[in-house]
């Protein structure tokens, strides 16, 4: 996998300027990034998000912002009245959350959405190819008209993101795709153009990498063991977390540095690489199974000989 | 009674068996001597009925508003249970077919045209049921389109392999017996039969591999798909192991509901049950089913949860449901091949089927554990669904073994069958076949048998 950051194409560029992300945290080269399974190609520009939860207030403006970005009704109740999810869905594809344990120690506001992982698991057992990577920017998009409805992906994404349509007869697939289509027009992510306190903010992800690792660095013990959610965890996701207290309790699951898919289907992978082993398989059965049939048909027809019963192959 | 060897026709006969000739298994005879639309039949038919106009209302409403199916649970009974659970049940073509053709277990073949009707019609209706199940049906159309397939997901091999499974080999498998009722029913048609026939036989070698190649591949797959579930799956079924056993697990079961709906017909139809065979079958099987059960073992202490079965939870008391009733499946099994009691026999396919059923259910739904307070049952409509697509298979095979020669008989019954199929009307026609086609084994011993049956209108 590349590390370094090619900024190849211009049109991708000018949306990051216009962005408002500077240019030299852009093109920064040399961040380690973590490896990614081989067979996954590199995008040529990770973009990503960078979610400090020790700066949210929980204004919940991104979830707003989110819904006229992708021009999703709001989520109300039987009686028309606006309702606040309270988990993803069909209509929500951003969430504030918040973590209030017992006692006095320290809550949290998390906010989620897709990770746009490195290896995706939703897009790993997507039979059709219908959630992919792309290959430049790595937002992992959905394409319905390859989609079948299996919801396999509500069951494969480790951070159970993506959600399905239950109602009508044209059945949607929903997640975030980091506002693919304002990145093309040059506008910034819903969420992280209205977000007050600069919670969560949009960038390639090494610049994005960098000004997490300057933070942890700039304020010691402020964050949760030191260390960015996402930069090997579950292989790298290009959304990127910090926060006070564990990851594990905003519903961020330590997974290891693995990612899911190349862990969970290493045999898998192994046993149907190039198609090699099932071809042999059948080369095989079909001369064990020709001779031994060939003898059955000699007998019946010896027998049909005997009896006048006609053969029952 | 006379001996078996000098009384029974020919030496050479494609299955050896040391029976004698009134339980021997020689022929494949149609089930006769019934109306074929009792009224248990149109009970299932008015299932089926009901189940076809409620996935109307499925189509209209969404998944949603019809199914108990939500953001945790995205997977209903109708993926988990008729296409995760059926099929492996419906596994009888490939499990006995390879034991038959490529382990050389010919004594199995009468067993094989049930095998593969039971397997068509498990593949068929759960496929069906998929296909009411996706959310956007229209686009399976990729499956014809190689460059798209995601050959990396399990998914993918699963609604490609099955697919092709159903509509291409086990349906030519599943000619057979049509060709051979037409051949009997239609003499016109006799030579394009035969000629037909002749170049399915040249084909079949590649059909059949297929055949093995493909379930192998998916049923296997079918235990794949809940890897990626990762931790979301309780550690006593998520192991690496997963697939192997899931194909294991439709070995069994599979040889289960052959054997055993086998067995059942022949007490509901009065017919003989051939000894041999049924012992191979529940040897084959008990053999299965401890080796699935040592690899199970062995497979949780090497990746070490093998300590959470000792848990005070609902999970342990899953593991050691499936573990007890295959367990004591096999060892009935096992009984059965030393008292040589077909009613011990059955008793075990039925808890080693029943066993692997619940193995085969709890990975994807039991012990699936998707958030903290996820909850799923299936709505009535739902369970509806379900029934009226299993109630559909039973149905055809109800259909079928009636119409086409399926069953295993002994050559006593297919005497009356050669005139069976020569008539078209059989049912009405032959008022001294209605009592079930007992065999008078008096008559039996004192005839002539290598002749008595030989004498056909075939030529
Ligand atoms: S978080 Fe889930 S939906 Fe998003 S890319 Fe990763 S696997 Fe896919
Ligand atoms: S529901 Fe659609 S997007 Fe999700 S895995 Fe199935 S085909 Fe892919
Ligand atoms: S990037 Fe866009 S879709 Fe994703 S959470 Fe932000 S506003 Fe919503």
């Amino acid at each position: 996998m590349r590390t370094d950051v090619g900024l190849t194409r211009r049109e991708l560029l000018t949306n990051i300027a216009k962005a408002g992300v500077p240019a030299a945290m852009a093109a920064t080269v040399g961040v380690k990034a973590v490896e990614a399974e081989e067979s996954i190609p590199a995008p040529n520009v990770p973009l990503g998000l960078l979610y400090d939860a020790t700066l949210c207030i929980g204004c919940k403006s991104c979830e707003v912002a989110c819904n006229e970005a992708n021009n999703t009704p709001a989520d109300t109740d039987a009686e028309g009245l606006h309702e606040a999810p309270t988990d993803l869905n069909v209509f929500t594809r951003n969430i504030i959350k918040l973590y209030k344990p017992e006692g006095n120690s320290p809550s949290s506001f998390v906010k989620r959405q897709c990770m746009q992982c490195f290896d995706p698991g939703c897009a790993a057992g997507c039979p059709f190819e219908a959630l992919y990577k792309d290959s430049d920017t790595g937002v992992v998009r959905w394409e319905g008209s390859r989609c079948i409805g299996c919801r396999y992906c509500t069951i494969t994404c480790p951070y159970s993101v993506p959600r399905f349509q239950w109602r009508g007869i044209n059945p949607l697939i929903t997640k975030c795709e980091l506002c693919s289509h304002r990145l093309a027009r040059g506008l910034k992510p819903g969420c992280t153009s209205v977000c007050p306190t600069g919670a969560v903010i949009f960038g390639p992800r090494p610049a994005l990498l960098l000004e997490a690792k300057r933070r942890i660095k700039n304020n010691p013990g402020r964050y949760y063991q030191d260390r960015v959610y996402g930069e090997t965890d579950n292989g790298g996701t290009q959304c990127l977390y910090l926060s006070r207290v564990p990851f594990e309790k905003l519903g961020l699951p330590e997974l290891g540095p693995e990612p899911v898919p190349a862990k969970q289907l290493r045999w898998q992978r192994r046993i149907y690489e190039y198609f090699a082993l099932p071809a042999a398989l059948y080369v095989g059965l079909v001369a064990v199974i020709r001779k031994n049939l060939a003898a059955h048909e000699e007998e019946a027809h010896q027998l049909e000989k005997e009896t006048g019963l006609r053969p029952q192959l | 009674m006379s001996t078996a060897s000098t009384n029974n026709g020919p030496a050479t006969r494609p299955f050896k068996t040391s029976a004698d000739a009134r339980t021997r298994w020689e022929r494949f005879v149609p089930a006769f001597g019934f109306p074929i639309l009792n009224r248990f039949f149109l009970l299932l038919v008015s299932l089926t009925l009901l189940a076809l106009l409620l996935t109307g209302y499925r189509e209209i409403a969404g998944l949603g508003p019809a199914s108990g199916m939500n953001d945790k649970f995205g997977w209903g009974i109708w993926k988990t249970f008729n296409v995760v659970v059926l099929t492996a049940l419906g596994s009888g073509a490939f499990s006995v077919g390879v034991c038959a053709w490529v382990f050389r277990r010919r004594l199995l073949f009468p067993l094989m045209r049930m095998a593969l009707l039971t397997s068509m019609l498990a593949y068929v209706c759960g496929l069906c049921l998929l296909g009411v199940d996706v959310g956007r049906p229209w686009n399976f159309y990729w499956v014809l389109f190689p460059w798209r397939w995601n050959l990396h997901s399990p998914m993918a091999e699963v609604a490609i392999c099955m697919s092709i499974y159903a509509t291409v080999p086990l349906l030519i498998e599943n000619l057979t017996p049509i060709l051979e009722r037409l051949w009997y029913l239609n003499v016109p048609l006799r030579p394009a039969i035969e000629t037909l026939e002749h170049v399915l036989h040249k084909c079949f070698p590649f059909i059949i591999s297929l055949a093995y190649l493909l379930p192998a591949m998916h049923q296997s797959s079918l235990g794949a798909l809940m890897l990626l579930a990762g931790p979301r799956v309780h550690p006593l079924w998520q192991t690496p192991l997963l697939p192997l056993l899931y194909l294991g697990a439709a070995a069994f079961m599979s040889f289960g509901c052959v054997a055993g709906t086998t067995m059942l017909c022949c007490v509901f139809w009065r017919r003989a049950m051939d000894m041999d065979v049924l012992n191979e079958a529940a040897r084959i099987s008990s053999w299965i089913i401890f080796g699935w059960i040592a690899v199970r073992i062995l497979g949780l202490l090497v990746v070490g949860s093998l300590g959470t079965a000792f848990h005070l939870n609902e999970f342990a008391g899953i593991f050691w449901t499936e573990m007890f009733l295959i367990g004591y499946g096999g060892w009935l099994l096992r009984g059965s091949l030393k008292d040589q009691k077909w009613q011990s026999m059955w008793l075990g396919y039925l808890f080693s089927t029943l066993g692997g059923m619940l193995y085969r259910f709890t990975p994807t739904t039991l012990a699936y554990m998707p958030g903290p307070k996820a909850i799923y049952f299936p709505s009535t409509i739902e369970l509806l669904v379900a029934i009226g697509f299993a109630t559909a298979g039973i149905a055809g095979f109800l259909l079928m073994v009636k119409a086409c020669a399926i069953l295993p008989a002994t050559l006593q019954e297919w005497r009356d069958m050669t005139s069976y199929f020569t008539v078209h009307e059989p049912f009405v026609m032959w008022k001294q076949y209605l009592n079930f086609g007992f065999v008078d084994y008096k008559i039996l011993d004192n005839a002539d048998l290598s002749r008595s049956y030989v004498k056909t209108n075939h030529d």
